[in-house]
């Protein structure tokens, strides 16, 4: 397995992967200096920011940009037949398959890390002097990326089964957009999954809870679609004619 | 020469769903519609006077995003075409110029995106008349609200086709467009110069005319020099 990851890593090295990762910290300043929601209240200075940077970040960015990493993995395999020398190795593909989603995981993950850098960056040029609200920040930087779990699922499903890059992302499109409408929804919002990474960023809900959302609609839509879309990918790669 | 390149274009992009994509784009804007309408249409008919334009309204708000995201998609799909087999070098080999290449794939997706348009003037007129939203059908508004964002794109179209002619790797044209898509979301904090922001039909003289004018403009020079640049490139 550990080899296997390696494997992938040096693939990967050498597949233009940092300018996408930047992309996530780029959008985030972007994001946070362009926005100019104006109170005059007593709360934080740091959350009217917040606000805005993760609606739109979690809302289109983030569930756009993780089927794209899942289509860069994949590439190497697509081109003139990766996946017959890949698989003829003593490797099982179940395990090429974890290992893939692995690293999908840990490069949105890094991506996440990138982000908060990019909020820090942005209080400190608009000259914040309230505490950074340190708690909340972390909160839904990993909230974020665990509801990301079951797209990365699926997307990987996706590239593996499609040669190009349009199609899993069409794919992807299709499932994001409707989640604008499904967070103003409070009958369909929670159990959409594509809207998790805004419900699951959205500082404005529970605190009590862990990550903003009830353990319940985490474990049911998060961890259920995970199960779905994981197997789904799993049984299909099993069976995949290379 | 170029009236058999577009026959061969277009029968490469047979059965490989972009037709699907093309019809897709306008049926899931005003499906979103149907939802918003179906499930707090009082509401929404109380919002204003005009019903019509309202309703326009909604409906445009989404047409920017699903023409950028469908761009992106569309000109990827017809890059990739030619990527995954290398067929881009059997192509130019062929005795036609690159140029009529490149005026020939982006003849191929100005025609799907003017499909879609009309698909879209279509599909928001029937289900406007479906929801009964007053007896003189504004055509006029009807017909700009689905063709002037299309020709608002037009730079947008230009920039990814060239892109994504040119990148072996399809995830750059595809994260341009995610980029694209973030700048359309956000169009009324955007300065008026970024293209993204053009199809929204916002500038600050309030004057829709002249984003579809700039769109013309715009996206024949970024053409030109995607073309250009297309044509001095190595095929490899």
């Amino acid at each position: 397995m550990r080899a296997l990851l390696q494997a992938e890593w040096y693939k990967l090295r050498k597949s233009k992967m940092v300018p996408i990762i930047l992309a996530g910290p780029i959008i985030g300043l972007f994001i946070g200096l362009t926005s100019n929601l104006e109170v005059d209240s007593h709360i934080n200075e740091w959350y009217l920011t917040l606000f805005s940077m993760n609606l739109t970040y979690a809302l289109l960015f983030l569930p756009l940009i993780t089927g794209v990493f899942a289509s860069v993995i994949c590439r190497y395999e697509h081109q003139s037949g990766g996946w017959k020398q890949l698989l003829a190795l003593p490797v099982t593909r179940g395990k090429v398959f974890v290992a893939k989603y692995l690293l999908i995981m840990m490069l949105v993950m890094a991506m996440q890390l990138l982000y908060l850098c990019s909020i820090y960056a942005v209080g400190m040029m608009k000259g914040f002097t309230d505490p950074f609200p340190m708690e909340i920040v972390w909160k839904s930087i990993l909230g974020g990326w665990v509801a990301t779990l079951p797209l990365v699922a699926l997307q990987l499903w996706m590239s593996i089964l499609f040669k190009s890059f349009a199609a899993p992302f069409a794919v992807n499109v299709i499932f994001t957009l409707p989640s604008i409408f499904a967070i103003n929804s409070e009958r369909f919002g929670p159990y959409y999954p594509w809207a998790q990474p805004f419900s699951m960023m959205y500082i404005g809900g529970n605190t009590e809870d862990v990550f903003f959302v009830p353990w319940d609609q985490l474990l049911t839509v998060v961890g259920g679609g995970f199960i779905v879309f994981f197997l789904g990918g799993y049984l299909y790669f099993q069976r995949k004619a290379v | 020469m170029i009236g058999k390149l577009l026959t061969a274009d277009f029968l490469k992009i047979k059965r490989k769903g972009l037709w699907f994509l093309t019809a897709l784009g306008p049926i899931g804007v005003v499906a979103l519609q149907m939802v918003n309408y179906g499930v707090r249409k009082d509401y929404l008919l109380q919002q204003s006077e005009d019903d019509w334009s309202y309703y326009l309204l909604n409906v445009h708000s989404f047409t920017p995003l699903a023409l950028v995201l469908g761009i992106a998609i569309l000109t990827s799909f017809i890059a990739s075409i030619e990527n995954e087999t290398n067929a881009w070098k059997q192509l130019i080999a062929l005795p036609v110029s690159k140029l009529t290449v490149y005026l020939s794939k982006f003849t191929v997706l100005a025609t799907l995106l003017l499909l879609s348009s009309t698909l879209l003037m279509v599909f928001t007129c029937a289900y406007g008349m479906f929801l009964d939203l007053g007896e003189s059908v504004p055509y006029m508004e009807l017909a700009k609200y689905s063709y002037y964002p299309y020709l608002a794109a037009l730079p947008i179209l230009a920039l990814q086709l060239w892109i994504a002619s040119v990148s072996h790797n399809q995830g750059i044209p595809i994260t341009v467009g995610i980029f694209g898509v973030i700048f359309a979301y956000s169009a009324y904090v955007l300065p008026d110069w970024m293209i993204w922001k053009w199809p929204s039909l916002m500038n600050e003289w309030d004057e829709p005319i002249i984003n579809v004018l700039f769109g013309l403009a715009v996206g024949i020079i970024l053409y030109i020099i995607g073309m250009i640049d297309f044509a001095r490139r190595d095929v490899k």
